[in-house]
Formats: C-alpha cells, sequence, structure tokens
C-alpha cells in the first residue's frame, strides 16, 4: 500500500479508537508477549520468508508499543526503555505494512503461542486503528464502499442476479431434467434466506447451481435476495467495524422484510466468522434468527435423509482444505468431514488439518490486494506441498477466496489439482438425478 | 513485457496496470502465460465480448453474459480459460483486477 500522509487530526483519531477498541482483555494480551518467537514457526508467511518483520510477535509489537506508550506507567514515563512508540506519520505507516500485507489475520499464531496471546487479535486492532484514520489498503476500501452503495461487493444489479438465477435454474433443469430445480429470488415468506458470495453469481455459478438442486433434492424452502444477496464482509477485513456493522444489519433488514426464519451463509470462510460470530457484536445485540453454515444444512439433510448420496459418482481421490475463517476461528469443524465421508469414496486428510491447518494464503483480505501477489503465491508454497503430499486430484474448500489462491497455487505450482465446493461434491453424488 | 517496442506493465497479480496499451499481441501473449498456446475463435470471442463490455461500463462482464454472448456452457469456458473468468479471461482481455474475493 502507497505511503500516507498523517495530520494532527488522524493522529487524534487513531489515539482515540485505541481507547474505544481497548477492554481488560485486550490490555492483558497486549501487555503479555515474553517475545520467545515460537510464534515465527506456526505463520506460514514467516517460515515462506523469515525475517524479522515477518514474526507474528513483530506485528502485534506494532500495536503493542502504540499500546506502551499511552496506557503504562513505564510506557509514559520512558517510552525508549520499554520500546513504546508515539503515534506518527512513520509509524502508522509501519503498522499499516505489517497489518494488511505481512499478515492474513489466520490465527495460527494465537492457538500456538507458549503463553496463549492472542496475537492475530491484536494484529487486528492495528486494523481497527487505521481503519479509524481511512488508511487501508484501495482494494479493501473500493470493495467496501461497494457493498455499501450496491448491497455486493461486486456491483452486480439486481437485474443481472435475476436474470443470472434464471439462466442457473434453466441449464441446471436441462443438465438434471428435474423439472421442479428453481433458485427463488425475493421470495417472502421462504424458510431460509440463502446467502452467496458474489464470485458465485459473477464469475463462478457452479456451487450456486449445485446448492440449487441440493435444496430441490430435500425440498427446502429458500430464496435469494436480489439487492442484499452478499455473504461477504469487506468492512470485517478493512477493520472497519462500522461499515462491517451496517453490512450485517442491511441482511437483517432483509431476512425482516422477506419474512424468512433463518439465515443459510454459504460456502465462505470470513463471511461465516463475520456473520455467525462477530456481527452480533457490532449491532451490540442479539440476533433475531439463526445464522449457520449451508455445511451445516447439508448434513441436516444426510442426517435426517431428507437427500440420498451414491458416493461412487465421486472416486477420485479428494482432500479438504480448511478455511481459517470457518473452522480455526469459526468452529464449523466436523460437518465438512461427515459429509465428505457419504459424498466421496476416497478421502485423504491434508498434514497438519483442522485447526491447526495453513492458510491458503490469501485470507484476510490478502488476495484482493494486489501489491501482495507475489507474498501471496511465496507464502502459498506450504499449502501448495500439503495437497501435492495427498496425492488427491480434488482439493475441496468451503470458501471461494480460498479457492481462488487454490487456482493460483494449482497454476504456479503445477499442481494438475481441480478446486471444487463441498456443494459441487454433494450434487455431483445425488441419487435421485439421473445425469 | 515488451510489445512493438512499448514496454507493458503489469501489477503484482499479473493484470495490466495501463489497460489502454491492450492489442491482440499483448492478448496472445498473457494467453501463453496462462497456458493458452493458440488463442482459437471461441477464445477470441470471450476475450473480445469482455473487452468491450468493460470499456462500454467499467465492469467486468456477468460469466451469464460472457457465456450467452459466446455461445457456450460455463464448463467450457474454465476449459478455455483454466484461471477462470477472471484471473484468465479478464487478464487476457487487458482489464485491471475486479474488485472482491478473485
Amino acid at each position: 500500500m502507497k505511503r500516507f500522509k498523517v495530520d494532527f487530526k488522524k493522529l487524534l483519531l487513531a489515539e482515540q479508537v485505541f481507547k474505544d477498541i481497548l477492554n481488560k482483555n485486550g490490555s492483558s494480551h497486549l501487555n503479555a508477549c515474553v517475545r520467545c518467537g515460537l510464534c515465527g514457526q506456526s505463520c506460514h508467511i514467516y517460515l515462506a520468508e523469515p525475517v524479522v518483520q515477518n514474526l507474528p510477535v513483530s506485528k502485534a509489537q506494532q500495536v503493542s508499543a502504540l499500546f506502551r506508550r499511552y496506557h503504562t506507567l513505564s510506557g509514559k514515563l520512558f517510552p525508549l526503555l520499554v520500546g513504546a512508540k508515539e503515534f506518527s506519520e512513520e509509524s502508522l505507516n509501519e503498522l499499516a505494512e505489517s497489518v494488511f500485507e505481512r499478515c492474513t489475520g489466520c490465527g495460527r499464531c494465537s492457538i500456538n503461542c507458549s503463553i496463549g496471546v492472542d496475537v492475530a487479535s491484536i494484529v487486528r486492532m492495528g486494523r481497527n486503528i487505521l481503519a479509524s484514520i481511512e488508511e487501508i489498503p484501495s482494494e479493501l476500501h473500493d470493495t467496501t464502499q461497494n457493498q455499501l452503495q450496491t448491497g455486493n461487493q461486486m456491483s452486480i444489479t439486481e437485474q443481472e442476479l435475476n436474470d443470472t438465477a434464471l439462466w442457473i435454474a434453466d441449464d441446471l433443469r436441462m443438465e438434471t431434467g428435474v423439472e421442479e430445480i428453481k433458485i427463488p429470488v425475493d421470495q417472502v415468506g421462504a424458510k431460509i434466506l440463502y446467502l452467496v458470495n458474489p464470485r458465485e453469481v459473477k464469475f463462478f455459478p457452479l456451487s450456486l447451481s449445485a446448492a440449487a438442486a441440493i435444496f430441490a433434492s430435500a425440498k427446502e424452502s429458500w430464496t435469494i435476495a436480489s439487492r442484499f444477496f452478499d455473504v461477504t464482509n469487506y468492512g470485517f477485513f478493512s477493520g472497519d467495524n462500522k461499515s462491517a456493522a451496517i453490512i450485517t444489519n442491511n441482511i437483517f433488514e432483509e431476512a425482516k422484510k422477506l419474512q424468512v426464519q433463518e439465515i443459510v451463509l454459504s460456502e465462505c470462510g470470513h463471511g461465516f466468522r463475520a456473520f455467525r460470530w462477530e456481527g452480533a457484536n457490532w449491532l451490540e445485540r442479539k440476533y433475531p434468527i439463526p445464522v449457520r453454515s449451508v455445511l451445516e444444512l447439508i448434513l441436516e439433510y444426510i442426517k435426517d435423509e431428507r437427500i440420498t448420496l451414491d458416493k461412487s459418482k465421486n472416486n477420485i481421490k479428494v482432500t479438504l482444505h480448511d478455511p481459517c475463517n470457518l473452522v480455526r476461528w469459526g468452529g464449523v469443524i466436523s460437518p465438512q468431514r461427515e459429509i465428505l465421508a457419504a459424498a466421496v469414496m476416497d478421502f485423504v486428510e491434508m498434514i497438519p488439518n483442522r485447526e491447526q491447518n495453513f492458510c491458503c494464503g490469501g485470507g484476510g483480505g490478502m488476495l484482493a490486494i494486489s501489491e501482495c501477489g507475489e507474498r501471496r503465491i511465496k507464502s502459498g508454497k506450504i499449502k501448495a506441498d500439503q495437497i501435492r503430499n495427498t496425492k488427491a486430484k480434488i482439493v475441496a474448500t468451503p470458501c471461494h477466496n480460498c479457492a481462488d489462491q487454490l487456482l493460483e497455487l494449482n497454476k504456479k505450482y503445477a499442481l494438475g489439482i481441480e478446486i471444487q465446493s463441498i456443494s459441487e461434491l454433494v450434487f455431483n453424488a445425488l441419487k435421485w438425478i439421473t445425469k | 513485457m515488451q510489445v512493438e517496442g512499448k514496454d507493458i506493465l503489469f501489477d503484482k497479480d499479473g493484470f495490466m496496470t495501463e489497460p489502454s496499451l491492450w492489442n491482440e499481441i499483448v492478448a496472445k501473449s498473457i494467453a501463453k502465460e496462462e497456458g493458452i498456446e493458440e488463442m482459437t475463435e471461441e477464445h477470441w470471442k470471450v476475450v473480445n465480448f469482455i473487452r468491450n463490455y468493460w470499456k462500454e461500463n467499467n465492469l467486468a462482464p456477468a460469466v451469464r453474459l460472457v457465456c450467452q454472448e459466446a455461445g457456450i456452457g460455463v464448463r467450457q469456458l474454465y476449459k478455455l480459460f483454466t484461471s477462470g473468468p477472471a484471473r484468465g479471461a479478464c487478464r487476457v482481455a487487458g482489464l485491471p483486477k475486479p474488485d472482491g474475493c478473485v
């Protein structure tokens, strides 16, 4: 990101937001690091590029040095002795480079810290500070603005959403011969509001198509919305909690208008974390209706025998990539595994996996930031090696952001794999559909 | 990349930083990076439609329009451009990187 100028007003703003986001929990984490440096081994960016600036502790230090200057006695009296830093153009530019370009916020350092410091959340505070003075990478800023102004991150019009829904449903009916398949839009009184990643509408519709077939098979009552259909939240990536709250609220207003009973999130890592876990904190109220991942819903269909699968239709070896925001942060760990056990013949875990899985390299908004292109590919080598070691030919991943990074890793490291969503594999195994 | 004596610059994601310098030779060179040895008529249909749509709307077109205009199915589009419509076809068409999760 380009170097930015900071005036006095911005310095005051930055200092103020620091006070606003601090609580007892955060303060103790900020002051607890013993600088053992072991976090380096947990970080895919440090492992790919082992320089001191890439140590998770160094990134967190950019935030804690500012904290110490204003919120500890020793930092106020002897800043140089305790490594405390003032808010300045220099320190804020260094902070931006650390928290946006050297960290995907994957949180692997947090769960592996020797004394339990939540390093990734400290880094996130750095993003909060920078968002408050509107100094975030332009790609994250523009994408957030798209969401605020048009309702979705890719500025897809309501007309286009409607036309695409018709087109996908037409193709699907032709492919399967199942007349009941449709993609309802703005259907008042449907049971479920299904949120999708705009990437599914604009570029990669096969996952939405698969979900529509699964819903038809389960005889589900569902709808998408023509305006607020977006499962993502770029306010969250930006550290811009105010925008994140507006984006969350828009969806609940839409749900109210459509009188749905539940919101179901398509396969999206950060979207799940933002809507399922962070949103209620931003809105400072309890959600009126439940929110869950489509993975949890598909597993319910399988258990309740609302859909039946013939896994012999998926006979190519499959491995699974765990999106950090869904798995490590979000706690959705077993549904995708139980689904794959029912949907594919030959499944192999990559190592490490579940909450210890490595980031794909494109998380935390880094996929969108062009400046990070090289680092993304370099730090994705760990993931590429993990995949190659499984000898699987299909990598399933319940996240569109990860899927795009994996596509690139496939190209750059010549992995010879195919990347699919869980829904696509389930659709492929659906029993009542004759293909 | 040098084409007809001009330096063609790319961002770190491989998208053109000066889309106005795009021409068919540039497209072929980017396509080579994508593993497309020969741009077929179908490739050109997709690329030219994306290019023209972008010039008019300052946005990449939705995949529905691309498929319908080029008269191909979505799976065929992924075969033509293995990196997909955004990082594959839009990049060959000389567009700047689309916003969001791509």
